[in-house]
């Protein structure tokens, strides 16, 4: 599997680290009532056949974090973007 | 003591030779096939000034145009690298470059560009933790791709064009000058490097040469 980096282009997988789900998100409030988002942030993922939009780390070429949509029946790898884009 | 007291002094750090990353281990010399012209040539850079420029947040455009008008260059949005006086710079990621020089050889770079991209950047002096190998001659291509996942066509990896990548499992940026490639190692890989190199350019004959 090739990993098509916009900085460096094509390079082979094991120049990167997976960090999985690219969609969750950190909740906003530590109290005790937002418990089950936390629950949900931390431990639980969807499993899902098909495309799916992953954080992979370029840690042998730019050091980029990556947001790659990837097809988890096919491997395909249908986009790639910075995770920092427009920050 | 202050450090900066030590290395203003005469007879000071900064007045020793450095020492190769290869010392005690590469020889000067022939290796592999004996016969015919060598097909890969190897040499260290050695007293290169070696640095990394990372741009602060908001301040890319003026760093840009502070490069431009100190040294003539214009630093490049990907992995490749331009010329300007005395100093390459080559894209390492976003916002962030490495700049090799003869001239401002070893610290001395790093010194300049502080001073110049003051506010502007964060600059690292690596001229002490890298080791600059040039690998050249009719079979480098054929070497380096034993041990580099990069396609080094020339139609592709032109003149100046350059990658942060693994050469053997070892970090390594690589760029390209002239028909020469060389390769920033980090020093304490130089001996596993060295070893690499050798196995992997005997079947075309190496010749090792020192410089500087």
């Amino acid at each position: 599997m090739r990993i098509n980096c916009p900085y460096c282009g094509a390079r082979c997988l094991e120049e990167f680290t997976y960090r999985g789900d690219a969609t969750v998100k950190r909740p906003e409030s530590i109290d005790e009532s937002a418990r089950d988002a936390w629950v949900d942030y931390v431990y639980l993922r969807d499993n899902p056949a098909g495309l799916h939009k992953e954080l992979w780390h370029h840690g042998a070429g730019c050091h980029s974090w990556l947001e790659v949509t990837r097809n988890t029946v096919t491997h395909e790898i249908v986009a790639v973007e910075l995770a920092a884009k427009g920050r | 003591m202050p450090i900066l007291s030590i290395r203003k002094e005469s007879g000071s750090v900064s007045n020793l030779e450095s020492t190769s990353a290869l010392h005690g281990f590469a020889a000067p010399g022939r290796y592999g096939k004996r016969d015919g012209d060598a097909g890969v040539t190897a040499s260290e850079r050695k007293n290169l000034g070696l640095a990394t420029i990372a741009a602060r947040k908001g301040q890319e455009a003026a760093l840009k145009a502070a490069i431009q008008s100190a040294y003539g260059a214009d630093l490049p949005d990907g992995s490749t690298s331009a010329v300007g006086k005395g100093v390459r710079f080559i894209g390492i990621g976003p916002g962030q470059w490495f700049a090799v020089s003869d001239s401002l050889a070893n610290e001395a770079l790093a010194d300049e560009l502080s001073t110049k991209l003051q506010g502007l950047a964060s600059i690292a002096d690596h001229s002490s933790g890298r080791a600059v190998m040039r690998i050249e001659g009719p079979a480098v291509k054929d070497a380096l791709a034993k041990g580099l996942a990069i396609d080094l066509d020339p139609r592709v990896f032109v003149d100046g064009a350059a990658a942060t990548s693994t050469l053997s499992h070892m970090g390594v940026l690589l760029w390209r000058d002239g028909d020469a490639y060389d390769v920033a190692l980090f020093r304490s890989v130089g001996g596993s490097f060295w070893g690499w190199l050798r196995a992997s350019a005997a079947e075309y004959g190496l010749e090792f040469v020192t410089t500087s």
